[in-house]
């Protein structure tokens, strides 16, 4: 069964419009006009327990709406979403001591404690056992290299050691799921590294169901072999990370290098893009053509020195996509 | 609900405030001298006569402490935890914990209360005690019955602070609620001037608010001014005015979430 199920859910917010100027701010006190903002438009998805997936998409996409309709602190305009077989705005209490949640932007240690202090807690709040409470403990300050820095006051942490304390305090209590929004925001490369080789391995060898928002491809290449990508409110692709290329249409590099010049080449299995002579550029037609192919229909004549076939980059992929809706967009009368 | 939770809250928030141990030397400082301020202008006003409407300086001192910093405390600091919570956003985070937000509240600010005492009510007590002297309940009745106002004073200030912090979530500000607040009750709680030494409609219409219950009434039943059936009753009206201030927070708490949650803040 699902552990989270997302059907046909929109989340419409009605800002007040603020008129310019002074005159406008006066107006404003007496009548509000409102627009409406669709952030997430008819979004659908299921995920199963022990699954790890990465919420893609650029700023305002509605990431963040998502992950509060998931965790009870927004309800959806239309459409629903179970968490654990339940509504999660309604039933808030219950679900909220079976997840966990992190924040990037947002802390939840307390600023003039030590890290222990918090997480402390934690242990009152979600009332875990004092022996279970303890092994957690032992074992995320291992893993996540806390034992420096446990016993300093949180407003001495680094960013870096500040977000390995958020996450091992969203996971002290055991939660079935853990979301996280745009944890790596921030963090330098070393730390960002660490922090997906954890998650990786809590989702990997704990079971624990992982949802995370992110700009960073990297994130997910590295956490999450499943993707949900949105823009606009809408659902843009979800399925497996090496599937996005071929979803979004774009092809496979051929080069082949020869040490003397073969003339003009043609192939089935590929489109001639630019000819250099000596090296030769193609893009490949179909995604089950392998270099045997390719060698196959070229034959030996040839004075081949070299052949390389080169996945496109998946963040070149994306990028290409987004501007590409942005032009045509912007084309629109 | 686990009710272990909100003990911890308060003795975290009374932890924090060792943290900052210079703020303690200022707030001390600061109340010792608005007390001493205190007790030169009633010394002043009374120019020499035992008692005037039937009370003495060294009741008037006595009031001094025990309105003033001792049942008149940081309210305002409740204000902008819940108003900062509101503006920033940061009020989701307690809605993703197992836990009820104005519960978290009451405990966090006990803790940071009890440390006040501790800390700053004490020592000033001490030094006032031992300086122009302060004077002991006028009966064990009103001895004991000091500490059932002393709760009920909390509480409606407590109350009253979460009202004003919570309609920050339509203001979006909490500052000008505070000027409100202080304004109010600077004069209705009885803080500053006793309802005794007002004229008699206006301390009847106030006696009547629930601001009087903050500094007057507490102050007042310490010092003897309230009979046993007065002091009864009005234990009574105190509570009747915290239970419709406790329903008003819990319904502006409810409406504000589901503002928060509906709508998106």
């Amino acid at each position: 069964m699902a552990i989270i199920a997302a059907s046909g859910v929109e989340k419409i917010f009605r800002q007040p419009k603020r008129q310019a100027g002074f005159g406008g701010a006066i107006r404003g006190l007496f009548s509000q006009e409102f627009t409406e903002v669709r952030a997430v438009d008819g979004i659908s998805f299921e995920i199963q327990p022990g699954e790890a997936v990465g919420y893609l998409g650029p700023n305002g996409a509605g990431k963040s709406t998502m992950i509060k309709m998931m965790t009870g602190i927004l309800v959806p305009t239309t459409g629903t979403v179970e968490v654990l077989g339940r509504e999660p705005h309604s039933h808030r209490i219950t679900n909220a001591a079976e997840i966990g949640v992190v924040f990037g932007q947002r802390s939840q240690l307390w600023w003039d404690l030590p890290v222990r202090d918090s997480f402390d807690l934690n242990r009152h709040i979600y009332d875990i056992p004092a022996p279970r409470f303890a092994d957690n403990l032992a074992r995320l300050t291992t893993m996540l290299d806390m034992a420096g820095y446990i016993d300093r006051p949180v407003r001495q942490l680094s960013l870096g050691q500040r977000m390995r304390a958020e996450i091992a305090m969203a996971l002290l209590h055991d939660p079935k799921i853990l979301f996280l929004d745009e944890p790596t925001i921030g963090l330098d490369v070393v730390a960002k590294d660490v922090v997906r080789k954890f998650l990786a391995d809590v989702n990997r060898n704990s079971g624990t169901t992982i949802i995370l928002t992110t700009h960073d491809l990297v994130d997910i290449e590295e956490i999450c072999p499943r993707l949900i990508m949105v823009d606009d409110g809408k659902l843009l692709f979800d399925g497996e990370l090496n599937r996005l290329r071929t979803a979004l249409g774009s092809r496979r590099r051929l080069k082949l290098e020869f040490g003397t010049d073969p003339g003009p080449i043609t192939l089935k299995t590929a489109q001639l893009v630019t000819d250099e002579g000596l090296a030769k550029h193609f893009l490949l037609e179909s995604e089950q053509t392998s270099i045997l192919d390719v060698l196959t229909e070229l034959g030996s004549v040839h004075d081949l020195t070299d052949i390389k076939l080169e996945e496109p980059d998946i963040e070149e992929v994306i990028r290409t996509f987004y501007q590409n809706k942005l032009t045509s967009a912007g084309a629109r009368p | 609900m686990r009710a272990a939770a909100y003990p911890a809250f308060a003795l975290t928030a009374f932890q924090s405030r060792l943290v900052y141990r210079n703020q303690v030397w200022a707030s001390a400082f600061g109340d010792l001298v608005s007390i001493f301020a205190r007790v030169a202008i009633w010394t002043a006003l009374f120019a020499g006569a035992s008692q005037v409407d039937g009370i003495t300086l060294p009741e008037m001192v006595t009031y001094s402490l025990l309105a003033g910093p001792l049942l008149y405390w940081e309210y305002s600091r409740v204000l902008y935890d819940v108003g900062d919570a509101v503006r920033t956003g940061d009020v989701a985070v307690f809605l993703l914990k197992p836990l009820h937000y104005p519960s978290y509240l009451l405990s966090t600010h006990f803790g940071h209360f009890a440390f006040e005492c501790v800390a700053i009510v004490l020592p000033v007590g001490l030094i006032v005690g031992f300086t122009v002297g302060l004077l002991p309940p006028a009966s064990p009745f009103h001895g004991l019955m000091f500490f059932a106002y002393w709760a009920v004073s909390w509480l409606i200030l407590f109350t009253l602070a979460c009202l004003c912090g919570l309609l920050a979530f339509w203001l979006l500000t909490a500052f000008s609620l505070e000027w409100f607040l202080m304004a109010i009750m600077s004069l209705f709680s009885g803080a500053i001037i006793p309802l005794w030494f007002l004229p008699a409609p206006l301390a009847t219409a106030f006696g009547y608010m629930p601001f009087a219950w903050i500094s007057y009434y507490p102050s007042a039943v310490y010092l003897g001014k309230l009979d046993v059936a007065a002091t009864w009753a009005h234990l009574g009206i105190g509570l009747v005015w915290l239970a419709v201030l406790t329903a008003a927070v819990l319904a502006l708490w409810a409406k504000a979430r589901h503002r928060l949650i509906v709508q998106g803040g």
